[in-house]
Order: C-alpha cells, then structure tokens, then sequence
C-alpha cells in the first residue's frame, strides 16, 4: 500500500490535465465529469497538500452528483485523506465503500490507514509519557531548589 | 537489492483477469467474484533468478474506459508488460493491438520485454492457441496460456519475462538464451485445456 501511495503523479499529467480542465471551463463555462476526474485523480496524487485537498473537493462534488462513478471517487477521497494524513476522514471513506461493496483495493486501504492512527496514538503516548518526565523533573528540581533555599536561609 | 528493482505492467481488457493473475501469483488464491480494479494497484513480490533475488513490482492498471486516458503514466521505467486477453472472448484479443500501440507510444523501454497471455483455459475456448501464438509472434512477445482460476502456468508467465528481462543487456548478464528458450518449450506440452477444480 506504501508503495502505491508514495507514486507521484508525473508534473506533465498533471499540467496536461489541468490544461485541458481549465480549457473547457473557459470555453463551454463547464467541465465535463470526465476531465473533473481525470484532473481530479491528478491531483490527489500530486507531492504538495494543496493539490490534494483540491483534488478531494473535486472528488467530493462528483460523489455528490454523479453516482455512476462513485466506487471510484470515494476509493480516490480514502486515497487522498491518507496522502495528506487526514486519516480519520480516510477511514470514513473506506467503510463508506466497504458498506456497499467488498473490495481487496480498499480493504488494505483500510488496514493501512487503521495501522497509521495505531502508530500516531502510540507516538502520542509517548509523546505525553515524555512530557509527563519533563514536567517530574521540573518538579523535582524546583523541589530540591526550594530545600536547598530553605536550608541556607537556616 | 534495490538495483535488482524489475517494473512489471499488467494490461489488458476489463474482466479477462489481470488482477486474478496477480492474486494467484502472489497470494495464491482465487476469487471468483473479484471486483473490477479501481485505477491502479500495487503488489510485489520478490522472485529469485539463478540465485539472485529481484524485487518484482507489479503494477495492475484497472482495464475499464474511464482510466485509459490515465494509466500511461504508470508505463514509464516498466521492464516488462504482461499483455492479457481472454482465450473464451475474441473481442478481448483483437483489442490488445490497440493496448500494444498505446505501450508502444508511451512506454520510455524500446526493450521492454512482453508476454501475451492467453487467459481463462479452464473455460470453453473461442481464440485458437495458434492464433494467440500468431499475435505474440508478431509483436515479438512471448507466449503462454493460463488459468488464475485452477492455477495452471500463472507462475509461467512471471517466471518467463522476468528470465527474459534479467538475461537482457538490462542486467548485463549476457546468457540471453534462457528466457526464450524455456518459454517455447513450455508452449509444446502446455496443451492442456482443460482442468478439475
């Protein structure tokens, strides 16, 4: 699953899809729900945060008004989530999907997803664990100082 | 062994079995209602050669329309394509001339080493084996006939092209009998077409 979802898009994909959505927005005022996807599965493969929280509304609004399409639009909003580590949204999208329908592709989506948020609770603990030591060791030495104060005023 | 990297393709029409292929090969298992793959997928696998291990990447690209405009981008730095078609559907094979243009005008490898495919042996035959075997030829890939399903020749088909890709001047190892050669062995006695599962 790494591997599929540190693939960057090449630069000139996504220059040529973005080309062709701003083309069309220009010349007709709006944009086929083939080149919003297109543009869209660019996006949210691209290396900057941007990019992808675009391409996750773009998604959002096909999920909302093109059903045909919307195993592939929410596999690519869990898929985008996950990139930018919105990983609490991503999961949402995988069982959203898993409701409807099994799938391999976004079941190991879902453990992928499901083993970062176990990773970044145990860095949080730790994280608090640290800081609970830091702020004991404050203590402590504000403790001894106070003594050691205590004593010389004697 | 992250220079022993080999890049493998696997295109070819919705529904012939691209993905199952990879599922047998990998995991050995077969679904029979497998989903129809979304975009891209990844899988790999490492695959050892006369002692030495290669890390195998397999790239699966979803056959459906909508992501034809898409996927070339994955063709880039692939060593390897496995062409698939549907040995109980012609259509399926008359289409990969037009998947093997497409690899041909985006594919960066003017070498890149093909396997054609011919999948699904376990079901009622429409596509002759010669006329797969003609199709291959003429492309100058290499040929073979499986079944995902009752896992006959599936690991052939990984075995011969990465053979192929590792005894090409990609690798330097000289020896570029070995790929080929077992290959249109394995195409004499694999005759079978039917099997019991």
């Amino acid at each position: 699953m790494e591997d599929l979802l540190n693939e960057v898009v090449p630069q000139e994909d996504l220059e040529r899809f973005e080309k062709k959505y701003h083309h069309e927005l220009e010349l007709d005022g709006e944009v086929t729900t083939d080149t919003k996807f297109e543009y869209a599965f660019c996006l949210v493969r691209s290396r900057y945060t941007n990019d992808i929280r675009k391409g996750i509304m773009i998604l959002e609004e096909l999920a909302r008004t093109h059903p045909d399409g919307r195993r592939d639009y929410i596999y690519y909003l869990a898929f985008g989530n996950a990139r930018i580590k919105e990983y609490t949204s991503g999961l949402k999208y995988c069982r959203a999907f898993l409701d409807i329908e099994s799938n391999d592709q976004v079941r190991s989506l879902e453990e992928y997803i499901k083993k970062e948020i176990d990773k970044e609770v145990a860095k949080g603990m730790a994280v608090a664990g640290g800081a609970a030591l830091v702020l004991g060791g404050i203590l402590g030495l504000g403790i001894a100082m106070a003594r050691n104060k205590q004593k010389r005023e004697k | 062994m992250a220079d022993r990297a080999i890049k493998l393709l696997v295109i070819g029409e919705s529904g012939v079995g691209k993905s199952s292929l990879i599922h047998r090969f990998v995991e050995n298992k077969f679904d029979e209602n497998h989903d129809v793959t979304i975009g891209m997928d990844f899988k790999s696998k490492v695959m050892n050669v006369d002692g030495i291990d290669y890390k195998v990447a397999l790239w699966d690209t979803a056959g459906a329309e909508r992501f034809r405009s898409l996927t070339p981008s994955f063709y880039r730095k692939a060593l390897g394509a496995i062409v698939v078609y549907d040995i109980s559907n012609r259509d399926s094979l008359v289409k990969l001339e037009a998947w093997l243009a497409e690899l041909d005008s985006y594919s960066d490898n003017p070498n890149i080493a093909i396997i054609v495919v011919g999948n699904k042996i376990d079901q009622e035959r429409v596509v002759d084996r010669e006329e797969g075997r003609k199709f291959a030829r003429k492309h100058r890939a290499l040929f073979i006939e499986t079944s995902a399903k009752c896992d006959q020749f599936v690991s052939d088909v990984f075995q011969d092209v990465v053979e192929k890709i590792v005894s090409s001047e990609y690798f330097n190892n000289g020896n570029s009998s070995g790929g080929l050669d077992i290959a249109s062995n394995r195409d004499l006695e694999a005759s079978a077409s039917t099997c019991y599962c």
